[in-house]
C-alpha cells in the first residue's frame, strides 16, 4: 500500500493497517456501551442522562482541581504572610508540638525564612549552605520552587543571589552589589527563601544558629 | 407537566449528583493521589513534581491545599507511608522498625507526624532522625524504632496520637532524578510491625 502522492497522511502499516477504522471502533464501542448490564436505577435513567452527568461531573472535577491553587487560603505562603516582616531574614526556633510553623515540616532542622517583596526594588540575599541536608530554597506564592541550592557533603558554598521581578522592568533594575551576585528572576513580585539547617545535636546547634543568623535578605539599592 | 417534573429531577438530583462527584474525585485525586501524581515504592508515596513549576494540577492542588513548602523534586524528594509494608495502617498502638539496608543516599530525614501533618507530643521531645544523627548496627543497617514506649537505640516514640504517618525527606539529586523520571526503583526502607497493644 504506497501512499498518494497528495496525501496528508501515511497510510498505517503493519499493525496499525489491521486495525478497523475509526467509525468501526466507535460503533463497536457504543454496542458495548449499550450492552453493559446497568443496574435497574441506572437504567431507568437513560444513557443521555448519565452521559450528561458525567460529562457535569468532568467539567467539575477539571474546574475544581485548576480553582484549588487560586483559590486555597491554606498556602504555605498565606499562612506566613502576616508572621513574617517583609525583606528581613528571621530564624525559627526548633519545631514543637503546638509551635510548627507549617504542617509536615521536616523536625529537627532549624530554619531562617525571609518573606520578600520585590514592590520595592530588588532583593539580595546572602547565604551559607554548609553541608549535606541544608538548603537554600526560593518559593513563589503558590510554593512553586524557582531556585533551591542543596547543601553538599562537607562543602561550604556561599551564596549571593540577587532577586528581581518578572516582566519588562526586570534588565533595568539589578545594579549588582558585587560582580559575584547571582539574579535570579522571581516569578512573583512576593515569595519566601528558606533556609535549611539539620540539626546534628546539642553541640553543633550553637555554630548552625550563627550560620543561619548570618543569612541576610534586604532590599537591594536601585539602579541610578 | 411531565416536562417541569423532569427538569426538577434532573436539577434537584443529577446535577448535585454530578457536582458531588466531580469534586469528590477531584479531592481524592488532590489528597490521596493517582499515578498521574505520584510514585508508590512499598509502602512510601511520593508527589513525583512537588515544588516544580511545571507541576501538573494535581500537584498544585495538593501544595496549596497542604500548605507545605516542598523543595523541587529534582535535587529532593519527601516520601509519605500512611501504612507498613504488609500494608496495615500505621498506628501508635502498634510499634514499628524502620530498616534501612543498602540505603545510602547523601542525606535523609525520618519524622512521625500525625494524619494532619502535626508532629506527635512526646516527653522525649524527639520527632525526627537523620542521616547524621542515627546510629548505625555493626553490619552497617540502620534500624529505627517507632515505639510509643522508650527503646533501645534509635527510638522515635510515635506518641498517643491515633494514626500516625511516617515522612522521609532524601536529598540527592541522583535519587530524585530517578523517582521523578519514573527509572528503577530504589531500595527503600521497610516498615516492619514489631508488635501490637
Amino acid at each position: 500500500m504506497r501512499a498518494w502522492p497528495g496525501q496528508l497522511w501515511r497510510t498505517p502499516r503493519g499493525w496499525l493497517a489491521r486495525l478497523p477504522p475509526a467509525r468501526m471502533l466507535l460503533k463497536q464501542a457504543l454496542g458495548l456501551l449499550l450492552r453493559l448490564r446497568l443496574p435497574g436505577w441506572l437504567r431507568r435513567l437513560g444513557l443521555r442522562r448519565i452521559a450528561a452527568v458525567v460529562l457535569l461531573a468532568g467539567i467539575v472535577h477539571i474546574c475544581a482541581t485548576l480553582a484549588t491553587p487560586v483559590l486555597s487560603s491554606r498556602h504555605a505562603f498565606l499562612l506566613l504572610r502576616d508572621k513574617l516582616s517583609a525583606n528581613r531574614m528571621v530564624v525559627l526556633p526548633p519545631q514543637a508540638p503546638g509551635q510548627q510553623l507549617l504542617p509536615w515540616l521536616p523536625p529537627h532542622m532549624l530554619y531562617a525564612i525571609c518573606r520578600y517583596d520585590l514592590s520595592g526594588g530588588p532583593v539580595t540575599v546572602r547565604a551559607t549552605v554548609a553541608d549535606a541536608g541544608w538548603a537554600l530554597s526560593l518559593h513563589a506564592t503558590q510554593g512553586e520552587n524557582f531556585y533551591v541550592l542543596p547543601g553538599q557533603p562537607l562543602r561550604r558554598t556561599e551564596v549571593s543571589l540577587v532577586l528581581v521581578p518578572k516582566g519588562p522592568e526586570t534588565p533595568l533594575i539589578p545594579r549588582a552589589e558585587s560582580i559575584s551576585d547571582t539574579p535570579v528572576v522571581s516569578p512573583t513580585r512576593e515569595g519566601l527563601i528558606v533556609l535549611r539547617a539539620p540539626l546534628h545535636g546539642l553541640a553543633w546547634a550553637a555554630e548552625t544558629e550563627a550560620m543561619l543568623q548570618r543569612a541576610t535578605c534586604t532590599q537591594a539599592r536601585r539602579a541610578d | 407537566m411531565r416536562l417541569i417534573r423532569k427538569l426538577i429531577f434532573n436539577l434537584a438530583v443529577l446535577v448535585p449528583a454530578a457536582v458531588l462527584l466531580g469534586l469528590g474525585t477531584a479531592w481524592y485525586m488532590v489528597q490521596a493521589g493517582t499515578r498521574l501524581s505520584t510514585r508508590t515504592i512499598g509502602p512510601w508515596v511520593a508527589w513525583t513534581g512537588a515544588g516544580r513549576p511545571e507541576a501538573e494540577p494535581y500537584t498544585r492542588a495538593h501544595i496549596a491545599l497542604n500548605g507545605v513548602l516542598p523543595v523541587s523534586s529534582t535535587s529532593e524528594i519527601a516520601f509519605r507511608a500512611k501504612t507498613d509494608s504488609d500494608g496495615g495502617r500505621l498506628t501508635s498502638g502498634c510499634d514499628y522498625a524502620v530498616a534501612m539496608e543498602d540505603f545510602e543516599p547523601q542525606w535523609w530525614n525520618l519524622a512521625v507526624f500525625d494524619g494532619s501533618g502535626a508532629l506527635v507530643a512526646n516527653a522525649a521531645e524527639r520527632y525526627a532522625f537523620s542521616s547524621g544523627s542515627a546510629m548505625r548496627e555493626p553490619d552497617g543497617r540502620t534500624l529505627i524504632a517507632v515505639a510509643r514506649d522508650a527503646r533501645p537505640g534509635n527510638w522515635l516514640p510515635s506518641g498517643r496520637s491515633n494514626r500516625i504517618v511516617l515522612v522521609l525527606t532524601i536529598q540527592d539529586a541522583s535519587w530524585a532524578a530517578a523517582i521523578h523520571n519514573g527509572g528503577a526503583p530504589k531500595v527503600m526502607p521497610r516498615i516492619v510491625r514489631t508488635g501490637c497493644r
